[in-house]
């Protein structure tokens, strides 16, 4: 245990060691420290097992404003029997006298015994040398006085009467020593000294977001699996978010209610002539419909990276090319535990003549393993935009379950031809917050954007 | 993703000698994802492009391939017959031109068949069917049907008895008061004629797409059906057919033709189709070099007919299989019939070089920099709302880009300034230790033909002793150290800032941002109890495009 202490500490010991018990009042005056001082001195010693605070609860009586009166100028019926000591008196001038007590005092002094009436006056029988109450009136008097110094037949009397006495409830402290706080010698030597083992306040370190960190580490691995970034809008066509995509005008997933369009925006640009009629002839052939071109110049919310990876390759239309794209993606979702309106998402893709679904699976075992997940495997799904199609399933130690992570697949001819491109495109992709998410150990995703400071300022930096 | 439930037993019944353990591994091989099991019971989620299996009779028929219990392609058996006709009239080319046709006799109808079809036409009816639009079913008790019948039009009044009801109601009526009719009334918009399906008696058979009639009405004690698909394209009103055909084969029926003639519309053949794809295609898409013979077995396993002709493999599709579009699906068919799970992962190395964005390079050293200087990194969404935007910081919506139909109140708008989350931000922290010091970097989003992004930087700092000198100093510090750049401030005011207290921040004489003690106002609106003060600048064009 610590045998450094506080200034206050040790005035407070010094000063217990020789008077046993105190109040914290008490303890003020003879150490002079201020109330607050006290306070804190007797709470940091009573931690260290070193003081006792003893509270007690007692009760006492003071006098309310008829006790006061009673006090100074007599018990109305002793008022009375003075009256009539001497001589009779008339009721009429007794009730003068006395006003509203005339008739509680005509009461007492009449079952007593002390007065009897003769026609309209009173007659004083016998004179009473002590009247109940009037002990207890002067004990009290302007003071308080505790409940076991009154004489409590005495003082029922004056309880019964209205505003006579008032009890009141006294909590006391007593602070004292331990025996070890007895044995302390306290000097004045070690006034240099610290509590060095005591606990300190908490700073926070400012920190990067955990979720950008995770962004971060998945952008790393992939750049060093040969991969370039490359960058796109937010806001996109539809044409690069669906119809490139060979996603037909009239899919599920493009309506309102899983989409965001933005409210009266369309493009006027939208693509080459070429890649639009090339585009719109592969829709027209594959799924039968009026393509409509208005439909592709809608503006939205990109629900995915591959608009961006998919423009960029038919933009530079390489033989050979390892590109990612990695940002926010919109779905028009109620947001909850385990859903977001806006998330990030990586995609990327790999064009060469010998590009293979092997190769593919390969990348993904190898990202997997660089983030510390090695129990995988693969299942078959299905996506418009790729064939054949797989997704990764990965094992959640926590949730004792497998769990859907990245997809992927080769890109359709229907995707490519239009767009003039000619090698095998893989291409792979998914959410980052569900691999923040294991990371992390979160079960709520919307943890990551609330941006509450004690779980930011706790999240630990290496999981 | 649709989602069909199955029993174990049932399917044990239908795929034949097989545990159910086994097709409870196999399951997500054919691409089914097992969402839940009870028992017996298990919920599978399958792909839209497959709605053969949406019934159990459709997966078994995949299972019977994985598992090696039967091979190739369902063949359809259906028998010519003249008795089953549909005269259709020219009055519905302009509203509904395709009806099709199929009868299927002598099956057993319980309440779980029953259940497993009525979740395929579902499915069909939102998928291919898109949402009815494209094509639609009904299926009738056959023995309550005079055929030939009738696929014409008729008007508003038209008066019929429809399904679960027991009197007659006006076609208008239908429209308006069931839940079909209000769902579904739109594919026929405002025409004042609508598709009917008559038979010889006159008596209604069915309303498409909205409704058939109570007289048809399919129950456990039907023994013999008859299903008519209409839509506005023949090849899809077909293949929808024949995913009906082909389960109702596969769970016992005998299927029979039925004859239609008129305006276009001639009796469904439901053939096979070939595809051809070349051996080298499968092996260099899968890495994989497998014999011809191993090729033609895996697509068999996949419920294919396959044959090598020459240097290819021609293959036969039923016609059921219309998610093949060509020689790449055909690739995936060989995939699942050799097993997913014998692919195994192959790293090869890179023939490039990587290369992280420099955007996203500046961005990360301008958030080390940030934390360097102490301030805590946040993340706030782009989709945000006006109360957030502009009402608590009192700035003035200026045309803001909206998204329509937000199913969430708090994401209508996309920011055009991060500052106003940030601030939001400290108000749900105001019981946490202060000092508060945020920043975030993101995007925000302007009108301009269509939509400009650019990315900005923001910073707040609440506490006591916040004030405009030390907020200028982090930010000149961040720009000094970060990326050279110098700042100047100038006197300017802003709706959220306090007067006297606001500067605007100019780099090389250039408007970029503005910095500031955030004003009474808009702290007392987001009950801060401590001063704030920040800065918010465009980074676009400064430190990149």
């Amino acid at each position: 245990m610590s045998q450094v202490f506080h200034e206050i500490e040790k005035k407070i010991i010094t000063i217990l060691k020789s008077q046993s018990t105190l109040t914290p009042e008490k303890l003020g005056e003879l150490t002079q420290l201020s109330p607050d001082q006290v306070r804190r001195g007797i709470e940091w010693l009573r931690l260290k097992e070193l003081a006792i605070v003893n509270e007690t609860q007692n009760i006492n009586f003071s006098l309310g404003k008829n006790g006061l009166h009673a006090f100074r100028s007599g018990l109305p019926e002793r008022k009375l029997v003075d009256l009539v000591k001497e001589n009779s008196m008339k009721i009429s001038d007794l009730q003068k006298q006395l006003g509203s007590v005339f008739g509680p005092a005509m009461g007492l002094a009449k079952k007593n015994n002390w007065i009897e009436s003769a026609g309209n006056e009173i007659l004083l029988k016998t004179y009473p040398s002590s009247i109940p109450g009037e002990k207890s009136l002067k004990q009290i008097g302007e003071s308080f006085v505790s409940k076991e110094n009154l004489d409590q037949q005495d003082l029922q009397s004056l309880l019964k009467r209205p505003d006579f006495i008032v009890e009141n409830l006294i909590k006391t402290k007593e602070i004292s020593l331990t025996k070890n706080a007895q044995a302390l010698e306290i000097s004045e030597s070690d006034s240099g000294a610290i509590d060095v083992e005591a606990n300190v306040p908490e700073v926070f370190v400012a920190k990067t977001h955990p979720l950008k960190d995770t962004i971060d580490e998945i952008r790393e691995i992939f750049v060093t699996l040969g991969f370039s970034e490359v960058f796109g809008n937010l806001t996109q066509p539809s044409f690069w978010n669906f119809d490139a995509l060979f996603t037909p005008q009239d899919h599920p997933a493009r309506e309102l209610q899983d989409t965001f369009y933005l409210d009266g925006i369309s493009s006027k640009k939208i693509g080459t002539p070429d890649q639009i009629r090339k585009v719109s002839e592969s829709h027209k052939k594959g799924w039968r419909y009026y393509w409509d071109i208005n439909e592709a110049r809608k503006m939205v919310l990109r629900t995915h990276t591959t608009c961006v990876t998919i423009k960029h390759l038919a933009e530079n239309k390489p033989d050979e090319a390892r590109v990612f794209s990695l940002g926010r993606v919109f779905r028009n979702e109620k947001v909850s535990y385990k859903h977001l309106v806006e998330f990030n998402q990586i995609e990327g893709v790999v064009v060469g003549s010998n590009a293979n679904l092997r190769n593919l699976m390969g990348i993904q075992r190898e990202f997997y393993r660089r983030i510390g997940i090695t129990k995988i495997k693969f299942w078959p799904t299905f996506f418009p935009y790729t064939e054949p199609s797989l997704q990764t399933m990965v094992y959640n130690e926590r949730l004792g379950k497998w769990v859907e992570l990245f997809g992927m697949g080769i890109f359709r001819p229907e995707v490519t031809k239009p767009l003039g491109i000619t090698k095998p495109v893989l291409a792979w992709g998914g959410g980052i917050e569900r691999i923040a998410m294991l990371k992390y150990g979160l079960d709520d995703v919307r943890e990551f954007y609330n941006n509450n400071l004690n779980w930011l300022r706790s999240a630990s930096k290496c999981q | 993703m649709p989602v069909v439930e199955i029993s174990y037993s049932r399917l044990q019944k239908l795929v034949g000698k097989a545990s159910k353990k086994q097709i409870s591994e196999s399951l997500p091989f054919l691409g089914l994802d097992i969402e839940s099991e009870d028992k017996d019971l298990v919920r599978v989620e399958y792909s839209p492009n497959r709605p053969d299996y949406s019934t159990d009779f459709g997966i078994s028929l995949g299972l019977q391939g994985l598992l090696g219990i039967k091979s190739g392609s369902i063949k359809l058996k259906i028998k010519k017959s003249k008795n089953y006709k549909i005269n259709v009239k020219p009055n519905v080319s302009k509203i509904r031109p395709f009806v099709t046709g199929i009868i299927a006799k002598n099956g057993k109808i319980d309440d779980k068949i029953i259940k497993q079809f009525m979740a395929m036409q579902e499915d069909l009816h939102f998928g291919i069917g898109r949402k009815r639009k494209k094509s639609s079913i009904g299926i009738h008790d056959l023995d309550k049907i005079c055929f030939p019948l009738t696929y014409t039009t008729t008007n508003r009044n038209y008066k019929f008895v429809p399904l679960n009801s027991k009197t007659e109601q006006k076609i208008s009526e239908i429209l308006k008061n069931t839940e079909v009719g209000q769902d579904y009334g739109y594919v026929l918009g405002n025409s004042s004629q609508v598709p009917i399906i008559i038979d010889s008696n006159e008596d209604t058979v069915s309303f498409p797409p909205i409704i058939n009639a109570e007289k048809t009405t399919v129950t456990t004690k039907t023994k013999n059906l008859f299903v008519e698909v209409t839509g506005i394209n023949k090849e899809d009103a077909e293949d929808m057919l024949s995913v009906v055909a082909t389960i109702l084969q596969s769970a016992g029926f005998t299927l029979e033709s039925v004859g239609i003639t008129g305006a276009k519309n001639n009796t469904p053949k439901l053939e096979h189709r070939t595809l051809s794809v070349s051996p080298s295609l499968i092996n260099d898409s899968l890495g994989l070099t497998l014999s011809n013979s191993v090729i033609v077995s895996s697509l068999k396993k996949s419920r294919l007919d396959a044959s090598i002709t020459g240097k290819n493999i021609s293959c036969k599709i039923p016609p059921y299989r219309f998610d093949i579009f060509g020689p790449m699906d055909l690739v995936e068919e060989v995939a699942l019939g050799y097993g997913v799970e014998k692919l195994t992962p192959q790293l090869s190395p890179s023939e490039t070089l990587g290369v992280i964005h420099p955007v996203s390079s500046k961005l990360k050293s301008l958030s080390l920099t940030m934390v360097g200087l102490g301030y805590l990194e946040a993340l706030n969404s782009s989709l945000t709302s006006k109360r957030i935007l502009f009402e608590m910081t009192n700035r003035k919506p200026d045309n803001p880009i909206s998204v329509l139909d937000s199913k969430s109140q708090e994401h209508t708008i996309l920011r055009d300034s991060i500052l106003p989350a940030l601030l939001e931000n400290l108000s749900r922290n105001i019981h946490s230790q202060y000092p508060q010091k945020l920043f975030e970097t993101g995007t925000v989003f302007f009108k301009n033909n269509p939509i400009d992004e650019k990315t900005s930087f923001a910073a707040v700092w609440a506490n006591q002793d916040s004030n405009f000198s030390e907020m200028k100093s982090i930010l000149q510090a961040a720009l000094k150290t970060g990326f050279d750049l110098q700042i100047e401030t100038k006197t300017t005011t802003h709706e959220t800032f306090e007067k006297g207290r606001t500067a605007s921040i100019l780099i090389n004489g250039k408007t970029v941002g503005v910095i500031g003690e955030i004003n009474s106002k808009t702290i007392e609106n987001y009950k801060i109890r401590v001063p704030v003060t920040g800065f918010e600048i465009s980074l676009s064009g400064l430190i990149f495009d």
